[in-house]
């Protein structure tokens, strides 16, 4: 039988010699991912690898090493390459360097389970994808169009074991699907899933939706240009989610507060978004990709950040909590063992819904404005100010009287994310989750439960 | 590949071990010290219309079949399709060794750090200075190359470099320096040797100064002016706008779900005006220090360089075995590139490369501009999905008056439409002025893969565009 992730990482860190303290962690991934385009299947690609990552503690530094190797060789070989890397942070044998900021490992507490995990989704049929191509393929060209996207299922687990007594593992799977529908003019349409169970995945529904976009006002139609300028905006969720998780990376990351680097700097306690705004990081919330603990073991929990749009808190990993100070504790939101050198982020934001009953009804208010499916590549331009620059893609359309009246011009927004909430009409009713489903590195799902928006101006810069 | 030639039609291993290494500094202290070691096959098959990839870190012959066997199965769980042609090309054979003089994971961990906290405290001493950060990155590849076709070749690449950056912050104002270049500096293949060149120390006090001096000056102007780029934005530049939508999946829609399409279409090549008649842009997979510099991509194909465009007009496109056949090209580019045993490959770029002209230093470029704006150093990037619409931002930008760079500004920014922006472009600096840039983040494929490439720019004045947009 094979060696479990807890198991992997317990004996791993008996191989860890030295430092005042260390932990291993364990990330496995079994995935498999099927890509399409032009509605023909054009890559798989099948994982089956882990990472063995061993931190050590030495007088408030934090160093470590990695490998995919488990032998007894390859761990141990990770585990003297930590050491030295812990000991060259402390500054030699000497030890003359001033001691590092890492307040030290956290003391174990229990974890709570959570329903995260599917057994059927993580046997990872091929069949499974397969079936869900052939559905989005027909759908799509039952409108004419041409399918381009991704289905995706995995098993992930993370184990932890500490010389701090922690010993925890989460068992997970998340399935994800997308569909770009192109019509022949050009136009596109784009809809999304993403769930812990891959059977939540349709692929004919997606493939209609995306395809109902890009046919919108006929084959024939000519998206409409517009000028810059600032235009009321009705916001699907997948932009929602896009918007609120720079939020979280720029904003609600306790170090870029702790540094003075962040909007929210100084301003806790303070109105920053419309009172309809309620935003938490819920690990647990429906919907979510839960999770049990971060990448130090700490167990996570509700968190509130936005409450009647007035920030309420911000998120640490033990580092950035040490050095926020005024009691300041981790949130269990550290990214990686020891806490990222980009500091901790939330990975569960949920933004609360609202009283329209649907997207239709949030454009109904709007006499002339933008309706917009999603954006793409987006930037923080100034981050203090959460000012970001990108594009709608994929379903951008004009709100006449109340209506979506007929395709656009993609067009580029220069904003602040925080403006946005500032001015914040009215939410859709029931939130969903979304997530990009980019796997970049050992996998690591994510998604941001959020409803659509009504915004008084998003300011539209070409 | 014996077991797989009897049973698809086509199929490619490669064998792939990889380190990393990552040292940063953050207000004197050790932030992060890291290494990583990965080893793992990735085996991709062909069978009828449909690939199947399967990664395993088990190399032994029953993980590598029962990898093998798995990719089949995915291949033919896929609806079915068309088979479509690879171009013939002679099997891979031999071994490439990347230049290295002095190998990054030999040298003491204490001598790189002895380096960045040098440089970091350098930084330090204004109060107005939140943050002071040095980074040193290295990697080291191994790739053994297989297929069914008969190719067998191996190579091994060292990449080194870093950076210095410097953030002031004030009540309503955050603004970064940083030398040589953003995001954790600049990046080639080479070893040790190019991190020492960089002489990080030497630079940090003048890093730390432009930075305070930022917090104040005024904010970029929103107009319409003569726009001078240094050699790295202009590397983001040809990097955004012409490296991804020359990119020939992307062309040809097979990209359209994640990293977009392209304005051009494959029936440009030759017939498409991109900008300017002074624009040369080559892809040189040959080129020496560059981070898309290799002996043969993950297909086999010997490194190569290809003419993208001569004298402004559209001459290639970066291919793959099967993209360059569904166009017609009786060669592939080259550019299949993986990041590793657990990725297969994709249409990437090399070493995408504006060649230099002939208006010799900045400085000669500076005087002779009558009045415009020079701006340098990447802080903010964003382009659609056509490649056709972007908006950059950069560190810092100096007025240019009566040919003299006069008053610093802060917020720079430009906006631009790709075929536009690239028909402004008068004069490029001479060859001394020219050379490589490393690009370590070119994020593209599902799942996701991060590349290493370079480009290949020398500072560059450009008409006639809108400044101050953001």
């Amino acid at each position: 039988m094979a060696e479990a992730p807890l198991e992997l990482a317990e004996r791993a860190l008996a191989g860890v010699r030295s430092g005042d303290g260390a932990q291993a962690t364990v990330s496995s991934e079994r995935s498999l991912l099927l890509r399409f385009a032009r509605s023909r299947p054009t890559q798989a690609t099948g994982i089956e690898d882990l990472t063995v990552e061993i931190t050590v503690v030495r007088d408030g530094h934090v160093a470590g090493a990695s490998t995919n190797r488990t032998d007894d060789d390859g761990l141990a070989a990770c585990a003297r390459a930590a050491e030295r890397a812990a000991a060259a942070a402390a500054g030699g044998g000497e030890r003359d360097r001033a001691p590092g900021p890492y307040p030290g490992l956290p003391a174990p507490t229990p974890v709570r389970a959570h329903a995260g995990h599917d057994g059927e989704t993580a046997f990872l049929a091929p069949a499974r994808g397969g079936a869900a191509l052939e559905a989005a393929f027909a759908a799509a060209a039952a409108h004419g169009t041409e399918a381009h996207g991704v289905w995706t299922a995995a098993e992930t687990e993370v184990a932890i074991a500490s010389t701090s007594g922690v010993a925890v593992s989460d068992l997970l799977t998340d399935a994800f699907m997308k569909v770009t529908a192109i019509a022949p003019g050009g136009r596109s349409g784009y809809a999304a899933s993403a769930a812990t169970d891959s059977k939540a995945l349709d692929g004919h529904g997606l493939a209609e939706r995306a395809a109902l976009k890009a046919a919108f006002g006929g084959q024939g139609a000519e998206p409409a240009h517009l000028p810059p300028g600032e235009y009321p905006v009705v916001l699907e969720p997948l932009a929602v989610g896009e918007l609120l998780g720079w939020l979280g990376h720029l904003s609600l990351n306790g170090l870029a507060v702790a540094e003075g680097r962040s909007a929210l700097s100084g301003r806790l306690g303070q109105r920053v978004a419309a009172p309809r705004i309620n935003l938490s990081d819920s690990p647990r919330y429906p919907g979510t990709l839960p999770r049990a603990f971060d990448l130090e073991g700490v167990p996570k929990a509700p968190l509130p950040l936005i409450q009647d749009g007035v920030a309420r808190g911000v998120v640490h990993d033990r580092r950035s909590a040490s050095l926020a100070g005024n009691g300041a504790e981790s949130t269990a939101h550290a990214l990686a063992p020891g806490g990222a050198p980009e500091g901790p982020e939330p990975t569960n934001l949920v933004l609360v819904g609202g009283g329209a009953a649907d997207e239709a009804e949030l454009c109904r208010p709007i006499e002339r404005g933008v309706y917009v499916t999603r954006l793409w590549y987006t930037n923080a331009v100034r981050p203090k100010e959460t000012l970001l620059t990108g594009v709608t893609r994929d379903g951008t359309f004009l709100i006449e009287d109340g209506e979506v009246t007929r395709p656009l011009a993609d067009l580029r927004f220069t904003d602040g994310v925080l403006g946005v909430l500032e001015r914040t009409q009215e939410l859709s009713a029931q939130p969903v989750l979304t997530s990009e489903g980019e796997f970049y590195g050992r996998r690591f799902a994510t998604g941001t439960v959020c409803p659509a928006l009504r915004v008084d101006g998003l300011r539209f810069t070409g | 590949m014996d077991a797989a030639a009897e049973r698809c039609d086509y199929a490619d291993a490669r064998i792939v071990h990889s380190h990393e290494e990552s040292i940063s500094t953050r207000n004197g202290h050790v932030d992060e010290l890291d290494r990583h070691e990965a080893h793992g096959a990735g085996i991709r098959v062909r069978y009828g219309g449909g690939w199947g990839f399967v990664a395993t870190r088990e190399l032994t012959r029953a993980g590598l079949e029962a990898a093998l066997a798995r990719a089949l199965e995915v291949a033919e769980a896929q609806p079915g399709a068309a088979a479509t042609p690879l171009t013939a090309e002679p099997p891979a054979s031999g071994r490439y060794d990347g230049p290295c003089e002095r190998d990054p994971f030999e040298v003491p961990t204490e001598e790189k750090l002895e380096t960045l906290l040098a440089a970091d405290e350098a930084m330090r001493g204004q109060a107005a200075v939140a943050i002071t950060s040095a980074h040193f990155q290295a990697w080291s590849e191994q790739r053994l190359f297989a297929s069914t076709e008969g190719a067998l070749c191996e190579q091994r690449t060292v990449d080194c470099g870093g950076g210095i950056a410097a953030v002031a912050v004030s009540d309503g104002e955050t603004q970064v320096r940083s030398y040589p270049a953003s995001f954790r500096g600049d990046v080639a293949r080479a070893g040790y040797e190019h991190f020492a060149a960089l002489d990080l120390v030497r630079h940090a006090p003048r890093v730390a100064e432009e930075a305070v001096a930022l917090l104040t000056a005024p904010a970029c102007p929103a107009e319409r002016t003569t726009l001078i780029l240094d050699g790295q934005q202009l590397a983001l530049q040809v990097h955004e706008s012409i490296g991804h939508a020359i990119e020939l999946d992307r062309v040809l829609g097979l990209e359209a779900s994640y990293a977009g399409t392209s304005f051009l279409s494959p029936e440009d090549a030759g017939m498409r005006r991109y900008g300017s008649p002074l624009m040369q842009v080559s892809a040189d997979a040959t080129a020496p220090g560059g981070l898309g510099t290799f002996g043969w991509d993950d297909e086999g194909v010997a490194a190569r360089r290809v003419e993208i465009v001569r004298d402004g007009i559209l001459r290639g496109f970066l291919s793959s075995r099967e993209s360059a056949a569904e166009v017609g090209l009786e060669r592939s580019g080259g550019c299949m590139r993986s990041s590793g045993f657990d990725r297969q490959p994709v249409v990437r770029m090399t070493n995408v490369n504006l060649e230099p002209g002939d208006a010799g230093s900045l400085d000669d470029l500076v005087a002779a501009t009558e009045r415009g704006v020079l701006m340098e150093t990447n802080r903010s990037w964003s382009i659609d999905s056509r490649r056709l619409h972007f908006q950059f931002a950069t560190e810092v930008a100096w007025e240019v008056v009566d040919g003299e760079r006069r008053r610093m500004l802060r917020n720079p920014s430009y906006a631009g439409v790709t075929p536009e922006f690239w028909a402004g472009l008068d004069a490029v600096c001479s060859a001394p002025e020219w050379r490589l840039w490393g690009v370590v983040n070119c994020g593209k494929g599902e799942p996701g893969q991060l590349m290493r490439v370079s480009h290949g720019t020398a500072p560059a004045r450009f008409r006639d565009v809108a400044v101050g947009v953001a």
